[in-house]
């Protein structure tokens, strides 16, 4: 099976080579701006840079593929309901039988799927562009613990690893003759079966583990050393403080009233 | 005469709530440099022994310790299992829950005990890249760990273990996933390690193995040790051509009713074979 639960798209572009705190901040910054901006230009247009930034790093034909498949039926579904039993619902535009669309309902279902666009396509940027151990170990050089580092590396291994041991299981039962396929009660009977061992299993490989990483010095108080050196410079420093100020900056906005 | 890198002095374990202990009154000293095979029927205590060496017992399961296990001088009652591991490493006999489970490339997972002990970026990518080329994993350097298959999983696990430089080595069943060529490549950089002075303990089941690569076999039974020496005064046993079971070479032997003591590797069963139609 692939391993890791990583997105990253091996490139060479400015956005793989960015400090991760810096795509981090970004990321973080855009979804909070979009969800913050009051109106669908704003937010278009925060939408738009986000797209020529994937443009820039390579991964557009991966985010379409993904954006397709996870924008296309809720933006549907937002344009469905909303155009026709919004509350706020005036002004009609048009009529399909006796279901009515309203102007005012379409305008909320698109504002809300364009965010939900910036939302997956912030997202998926940074997770194109980064690894998520470049993002924890970049964490540890700013002061993360080395256990909470641990902590955030290993969560993100727990899913691929305990498929990988199910997957193991799932072969050893069925070289027994168990039937792990066909219709549903059949599927549901080899459940027990596949469950049980992947639960104890999983207890002993946690016992064991936790023994490996003491044999392995994990844990010692010495001050530990990355391999890694994270690029960092005076414009990407700017830059994040620049995104974490918009957002208290766009809060402090909408209440003054920007609309 | 040499350091003492490993000391049983009468030491018992149980571990906790278990009816019976584990090992029972092991006495073994082990000097810097030795290359020891230990092997055993199942339940023979092997896996316990190697815990103990470790520290692992009593310090991670608890349990009852009586007598004292001294590695390099230092009694593993009083040493943290994390401050031993940068002069004893443990090979376990899973892989799989050998590596961290954090790491997402085979290099930063060979790289993870070196960084947990501090040593500086450029010995880290030094041992790194050396253990790595010592149990041939370097092509799969960038490979992600749970991409590999078994046998490259435990040469990884080996590999992360050298990357620590341990003085002393703990191996539990070391090629027990890996082919013919794997298990030969694998002998090989023991040997090597042997060579520049590193202690090996491996506890083994391929007895033929054991006699060609260990000049010291240690055969247990039920937790006590039934025989330590030389491979050729060991399998001449008795008790261990009872209880352990015996080379095939020195089995044709006995089967062939050649006169004892028997030979225990190949080239010995040749000149041995070779006598009587002489």
């Amino acid at each position: 099976m692939a391993g890791g639960l990583s997105l990253y798209a091996e490139g060479t572009s400015l956005l793989h080579r960015a400090h991760p705190l810096t795509k981090g901040v970004v990321t973080l910054s855009a979804v909070a701006l979009a969800f913050i901006a009051p109106s669908i230009g704003w937010v278009a247009a925060l939408g738009i840079i986000l797209l020529v930034l994937v443009a820039l790093a390579g991964v557009l034909r991966r985010l379409l593929a993904v954006a397709l498949a996870i924008l296309l039926p809720i933006t549907l579904l937002l344009l469905a309901v909303q155009g026709f039993a919004n509350p706020n619902n005036r002004t009609v535009v048009f009529a399909l039988g006796p279901i009515v669309y309203y102007r005012e309902g379409l305008a909320i279902a698109a504002l809300a799927a364009v965010r939900i666009a910036c939302l997956v396509g912030a997202t998926f940027l940074f997770s194109f562009t980064t690894r998520p151990a470049d993002l924890s170990e970049a964490l540890m050089q700013r002061g993360l613990s080395p256990r909470m580092g641990y902590v955030l590396q290993s969560a993100l291994q727990i899913i691929p690893q305990t498929l990988d041991m199910a997957g193991r299981i799932q072969d050893a039962q069925r070289a027994r003759g168990l039937e792990t396929e066909g219709s549903l009660p059949r599927r549901a009977r080899a459940y027990l079966p596949l469950m049980l061992p992947l639960v104890l299993s999983s207890l002993v490989a946690t016992q064991e583990r936790a023994m490996a990483l003491e044999v392995r010095g994990f844990g010692l108080r010495v001050k530990r050393i990355s391999r890694y050196e994270f690029v960092d410079s005076a414009a990407q420093r700017i830059l994040r403080w620049v995104m974490a100020l918009a957002v208290p900056g766009a809060i402090a906005a909408r209440i003054a009233g920007w609309r | 005469m040499s350091e003492l890198a490993l000391v049983f002095d009468g030491v018992s374990y149980a571990y906790e709530e278990a009816p019976r202990e584990a090992v029972s009154d092991i006495s073994l000293s082990i000097s810097s440099g030795e290359w020891i095979g230990v092997t055993g029927p199942t339940n023979a205590g092997k896996s316990t022994l190697c815990l103990l060496a470790m520290g692992l017992a009593p310090h991670f399961f608890g349990g009852r310790l009586k007598g004292s296990v001294l590695a390099f001088g230092r009694d593993s009652r009083t040493v943290p299992v994390i401050e031993r591991s940068s002069e004893v490493g443990l090979l376990f006999q899973n892989p799989f829950t050998q590596i961290s489970g954090a790491r997402e490339r085979v290099d930063d997972e060979v790289a993870f005990g070196p960084e947990c002990h501090g040593l500086s970026r450029p010995e880290v990518d030094m041992r790194v890249e050396e253990a790595m080329r010592q149990v041939g994993i370097t092509h799969l350097a960038s490979r992600h760990p749970l991409d590999l298959s078994g046998g490259q999983l435990q040469r990884l696990a080996l590999a992360a273990l050298l990357a620590m430089q341990p003085k002393l080595l703990l191996l539990d069943e070391p090629t027990s996933q890996l082919d013919p060529a794997g298990t030969a490549a694998i002998f090989e950089v023991l040997a090597g390690l042997h060579a520049r002075g590193v202690t090996i303990v491996m506890v083994e089941h391929r007895l033929e193995t054991l006699c060609e690569l260990c000049p010291r076999i240690v055969a247990m039974v039920a937790g006590r040790v039934l025989a330590d020496g030389p491979p050729d005064d060991v399998f001449n046993h008795a008790a261990v051509q009872d209880r352990v079971g015996l080379p095939v070479f020195t089995r044709l032997a006995r089967d062939a009713d050649l006169p004892g003591p028997w030979p225990v590797r190949l080239a010995d069963s040749t000149a041995a074979f070779e006598s009587p139609i002489a």
